[in-house]
């Protein structure tokens, strides 16, 4: 490299550094900001970071090589990334891939000669109500057909200095309506309430209704919330899990869009109920689409003060950052996501202790789901005994649910807990289905025998995620999917998920290839359970459920194939 | 319950392990209370000496009441719990862990320099492994690096994270780290660039952390077989403190044996020429350091010097000095001049020694036994041929002289002692405390405190007491009364000195010193690795806190025993400065000889 240009790109940098702070929590968004402005990071400017940030360069590498959405190397001006998850495939994505191909004259993960385009596989991008879908850079098609294919690369071609961050094609799909999507009473009607509430009230609402928490794992929010009130620093996070990446997950993708407002504001109430001034909304990466509108969404609250200081006239302060993710699924763990905005490499820590306790930057944090920070301003709003008529004992009020698959209406549903399989099925024009995936690529395969079972935490529980397969798929060869997907987003970290799942996957492979002996599937499943059991976070633990109950429920395809 | 909310910091819990109740601090891991209760758990990634990761998940326990297991080293006992640290779960959890462990592991035993020192090996046996259960992957994958005194082997990577933890948090180096995600995980250097040309000093504190084989020194006992083998060539080694006091371990002997004069018989046995003790040059070395000390010190308070530099730093241990070239060039003034003992006395062999042995220095091939991998790296560097040769021709580890021991068939503890050869083999107990963290120090102020007050220093058995141990940084002071003529300008002063080891203390030191905080000081000893030499990144693998203090004793144990424990009393040492070094103490030839210059390195590496 030329000095000039060396001497240039390190002013640039360190002036980039400067606007965004000089300190670890800012790694990420300066990789960021490099890569917007150079089309990748390159080995100069992670030096230049490293320098900028007082850290190795190799840390700034081993961060850079961790998320799948920054490169270090060079690739084509427009990086197209077509979706790999199970609905997409389902939908055809692969002819699409193929159509790529095609029309650049160049192979998956190559990039033309004249620099212009590289395709590849990406997991997951939220779209799978809409598949196949792509992402070209921050802008999303849906629906791609092959014939599309073209047009986009012609609108990129025209395009010359890139296509912004637009959703092309999307719509919402929202299918029913119920308490969450109606809405609150009236704009700021919790807050407002909740601001003349004591903190300790606004939590015993939250009890009361017995609201767990909407990503998947049911945690009892108003728990959450009490221990992180409860935590004598004075230094508190809010932090709105918006890194949705659970493939057939798109819920938040509508919350994120038409209900930001209630968002915002049960993030403000959460700050108020824990004591904490800082919110943080960790969004995904495939969601820049939605960046400029969410910060438009919270400069307004700031100048309607419904952010900053004297919230509502009352001695309580609070604000909130977007942060962008970088392409990591692992980073809906809440773990691995406080690393992430820590600037480190999105690896789950060990618990205890627990981020109520020792969260962002060591201070206690709360990290919700979108939609529970939603619950949360409806429950304020209206109180527990309202939440509570919905749903069941254990599992109270209303759910989004994400259906996608052979089914002839997916898109987003409101439904109160408890529903049957087979009820949901008559909703989402999915009668006959072979089986239900429910809970994602890490939640519980139904087989149609039991599509008696109830959706709820009590029976299935999940975190809307809902794919349905007809008679046609092959169950294996979803099992297959799924597993390629976790190999692909691993952290690595811990070595029953670092190993187990490629492990497993190349099980699946043999089995597919009908090599599959019952010692050795037995040998599978006490891999699949020891990973159950043992590893660090919720993904790798979860990882192979869908493998175990598909080879519980659908031993006959699986083997003597 | 009554307990839970009684018990806090500092207070005690009552837990149960395997049926035991026992009582545990609040906040013990529960690997380390069934520890300290005799309780085995196995491990991997976990290292006493590193943070803790919890990666491997071998060392995984029941707890009562939970769905999941629990990584037992990352998990704080903060409630009374009930721990099982077997049954069918955690047996098939380790056994399956271990297997896939050993699937990704290429490379076999029998050619693995780390064959029966390796813990995935020990692991495989204890489990009973008889299959690769889930398949065995072909490699090799990646190919091994050996650019520099660090060897990887990454075939041989289980991807437990030691090294990583070992440079970036136990030395914050920072020169190795994880790249890629997943499976796609590995340990490199950036962008993969060899090893020194990056910020890596050469410590090979990741060697002695490595589970395995993927990280090893580089080997260069068939360079020095070859030396011996070649009748034209006058082949001599130099042996520095640390390696007595660790290479027996390598033997099967518990750690804290010093066998130096057992070590002498083999070396010879083995047919090394001449075998010198590297304390010769460690007293040399407080004669020219002290000296140097002293000099600024009388710039600074008797000329008023403003560009003198104090405090004086030593210069002893050669990954502190690139630790220090990279990290704070501007401070580099402040690192004595001084050679390390390795370099003082690989430049007195091709001059002096040649000299009186009559030998012409070519056919000289000069040996140094370290307890060190950045000794390799030290050698080499350009400046290091003063003598009008490379001074020293190989540094060879502890390890690798314990390996071309057993090669040559010898049974080392069963040798006879031998001592040094002259003209040059004598040195002193002040020499021998080099290899422990402080030793520089306390060796110095036997010699400064007698040279400037003409009394012994007032410590009982002239062990300085206050500059020992493993704390990462301590300071001491000495009050200076009674003065001799020459040093009456230091009359009533107090010596300040401070002594740090492992480079994460020294970066602190270095922060210090460069926010004008440490202005008060005299002199620090710094060391690169934890405990000093004696923890250096060439001696016997395993390496820990209780064997590193092992090793301490028994170097100070050989101090004890020595009749002259006093650098500036070693006759050898008064000789070679009436002989050759006439000048005395950083004189002109002293200057030429046995001080060296920095480089101003920094951290850009690209």
């Amino acid at each position: 490299m030329p000095t000039i240009e060396r001497e240039d790109l390190r002013k640039e940098v360190l002036a980039v550094a400067k606007e965004l702070g000089s300190n670890r929590s800012s790694l990420i968004p300066l990789l960021q900001a490099v890569q917007a402005r150079y089309g990748y990071v390159s080995e100069h400017a992670m030096q230049d970071i490293a320098d900028a940030i007082g850290i190795s360069p190799v840390e700034v590498q081993s961060v850079a090589t961790f998320y799948h959405l920054i490169n270090t190397e060079p690739t084509g001006r427009f990086v197209i990334r077509v979706s790999s998850c199970t609905p997409c495939m389902m939908a055809g994505a692969e002819r699409i891939m193929h159509q790529f191909e095609n029309e650049l004259g160049i192979e998956v993960g190559e990039t033309t000669t004249d620099g212009v385009f590289t395709v590849e596989w990406t997991s997951c991008i939220g779209m799978c109500d809409q598949g196949p879908a792509v992402l070209v850079n921050d802008s999303v098609y849906t629906f791609v057909t092959p014939e599309k294919v073209y047009a986009i690369i012609t609108e990129c071609r025209k395009a010359f200095s890139g296509l912004g961050a637009k959703a092309n094609g999307l719509i919402p799909n929202k299918r029913n309506s119920g308490p969450i999507l109606e809405g609150v009473s009236a704009p700021n009607a919790a807050l407002k309430k909740a601001l003349g509430m004591k903190r300790v009230d606004v939590i015993a609402e939250l009890r009361d209704s017995n609201l767990r928490g909407r990503g998947g794992a049911g945690f009892p929010t108003s728990l959450k919330w009490q221990l992180a009130a409860a935590a004598s620093d004075p230094v508190k996070f809010v932090v709105c899990n918006a890194d949705e990446g659970e493939p057939g997950t798109f819920k938040d993708r509508l919350l994120l869009t038409e209900y930001i407002d209630t968002l915002l504001e049960g993030m403000t109430i959460g700050g108020y109920a824990i004591g904490a001034n800082t919110g943080v909304i960790y969004l995904r990466a495939e969601y820049t689409f939605m960046k400029a509108a969410i910060e438009a969404a919270i400069e307004k609250r700031h100048t309607e003060k419904l952010l900053g200081e004297k919230i509502l006239g009352k001695d309580f302060n609070f604000d909130i950052h977007l942060h962008m993710g970088a392409g990591a699924y692992v980073c809906g763990e809440e773990t691995a996501l406080i690393e992430s905005l820590e600037g480190k490499r999105g690896e789950p820590r060990n618990r205890p202790p627990f981020p109520v306790d020792t969260g962002l930057n060591g201070h206690p944090t709360i990290v919700n789901n979108v939609e529970t920070f939603i619950d949360a301003a409806l429950i304020v709003d209206r109180g527990a005994a309202w939440w509570k008529q919905y749903g069941t004992e254990k599992s109270s009020g209303t759910k989004l649910f994400s259906v996608s698959g052979d089914c002839d209406k997916p898109g987003i549903y409101e439904f109160a807990w408890g529903l049957t399989v087979n009820d949901l099925l008559k909703q989402v024009g999915g009668e006959g289905a072979k089986a239900v995936q429910i809970g994602g690529a890490s939640g519980t395969c139904v087989p149609a025998k039991d599509f008696g079972r109830k959706i709820c935490f009590e029976d299935v529980p999940t975190g809307g995620s809902i794919m349905v397969f007809d008679h046609d798929r092959d169950m294996l060869e979803i099992a297959e999917n799924f597993l390629e997907f976790f190999v692909e987003e691993s952290c690595g970290k811990c070595v029953p998920c670092r190993k187990g799942c490629p492990t497993l996957l190349r099980g699946v492979e043999e089995l597919l290839d009908g090599k599959g002996s019952v010692a050795y599937l037995n040998k599978l499943k006490s891999l699949a359970e020891t990973m159950q059991c043992s590893c660090v976070c919720g993904l790798g633990q979860s990882a192979p459920n869908a493998f175990l109950s598909i080879i519980a429920n659908f031993s006959d395809e699986v083997l003597g194939r | 319950m009554a307990e839970n909310i009684t018990a806090g910091i500092g207070g005690q819990i009552s837990i149960n392990i395997d049926g035991r109740d026992l009582k545990v601090p609040f906040n013990m891991t529960i690997l380390e209370a069934a520890r300290a209760n005799g309780i085995r758990i196995p491990t991997l990634c976990y290292h006493e000496d590193l943070c803790v990761s919890g990666s491997c998940r071998l060392c995984v326990v029941e707890i009562e009441g939970q769905r999941n297991l629990q990584a037992s080293c990352a998990y704080p006992i903060t409630q009374s719990i009930k721990v099982k640290t077997t049954s069918p779960r955690v047996r098939r959890a380790r056994k399956n862990i271990i297997e896939l462990l050993l699937g990704e592991h290429f490379g076999d035993c029998y050619t693995c320099k780390r064959n029966k020192n390796c813990e995935l090996q020990s692991l495989a046996a204890e489990y009973g492994v008889t299959e690769y259960t889930f398949g065995k992957e072909e490699g090799p994958f990646f190919e091994i690096l050996g650019d520099g005194p660090v060897v990887r082997d990454m075939n041989k990577c289980v991807r437990c994270y030691r090294c990583v933890r070992t440079c970036q948090t136990l030395q914050e180096v920072s020169a190795l780290g994880k790249i890629n995600r997943g499976d796609e995980t590995y340990i490199g250097s950036f962008m993969d660039l060899p090893l020194l040309e990056g910020l890596c000093v050469a410590c090979g504190q990741c060697i002695n952390r490595c589970p395995t084989g993927a990280l090893t020194e580089h080997d260069q006992t068939d360079e020095v077989w070859a030396a011996i083998d070649d009748p034209t060539k006058h082949v001599v080694i130099q042996t520095a403190p640390a390696p007595r006091a660790g290479i027996a371990e390598a033997f099967g002997i518990p750690a804290g044996s010093a066998v130096t004069k057992k070590m002498n018989s083999a070396i010879k046995m083995m047919g090394f020429d001449k075998v010198f003790d590297t304390n010769f040059t460690a007293d040399l070395t407080i004669m020219e350091e002290g000296t140097e000390l002293l000099l600024r010190l009388k710039a600074a308070l008797v000329d008023g010097n403003k560009d003198v530099k104090l405090p004086q730093i030593t210069s002893c241990s050669p990954g502190w000095v690139k630790f220090a070239e990279q990290v704070s060039p501007k401070l580099l003034d402040h690192i004595s001049s001084c050679k390390s003992p390795q370099q003082m006395f690989g430049a007195v062999i091709k001059t002096y020694y040649a000299e009186l042995a009559g030998i012409d220095p070519k056919d000289i091939v000069s040996v140094s036994l370290m307890p060190c991998t950045a000794k390799k790296f030290e050698c080499e560097r350009p400046e290091m041929c003063d003598s009008g040769y490379q001074d020293v021709d190989y540094a060879l580890t502890s390890r690798e002289l314990a390996k071309m021991i057993k090669e040559a068939g010898i049974d080392l503890m069963a040798c006879p002692d031998s001592e040094f050869d002259d003209p040059v083999g004598l040195g002193s107990g002040a020499g021998i405390i080099f290899g422990a963290t402080g030793g520089v120090m306390e060796a110095a102020i036997r010699t400064a405190y007698e040279i400037v007050t003409g009394r012994e220093i007032p410590f009982e058995n002239l062990e300085v007491k206050p500059v020992r141990g493993m704390d990462g940084i301590r300071s001491a002071e000495l009050p200076i009364t009674g003065a001799v003529e020459a040093w009456k300008f230091l009359e009533g002063a107090t010596l300040k000195v401070m002594v740090a080891h492992g480079l994460a203390n020294a970066r602190k030191v270095l922060e210090q010193l460069a926010a004008g905080e440490l202005s008060d000081y005299h002199f620090i000893e710094i060391m690169c690795c934890p405990g000093g030499c004696l923890g250096g990144g060439g001696q016997p693998i395993p390496t820990n806190p209780a064997i590193r203090k092992a090793r301490a004793e028994a170097i100070y144990q050989e101090d004890r025993i020595m009749p002259i424990r006093k650098s500036h009393k070693n006759p050898v040492i008064d000789k070679i400065y009436k002989e050759f070094l006439t000048e005395g103490p950083c004189g002109h030839k002293s200057h030429k000889l046995l001080h060296t210059h920095y480089k101003k390195r920094g951290t850009q590496i690209v």
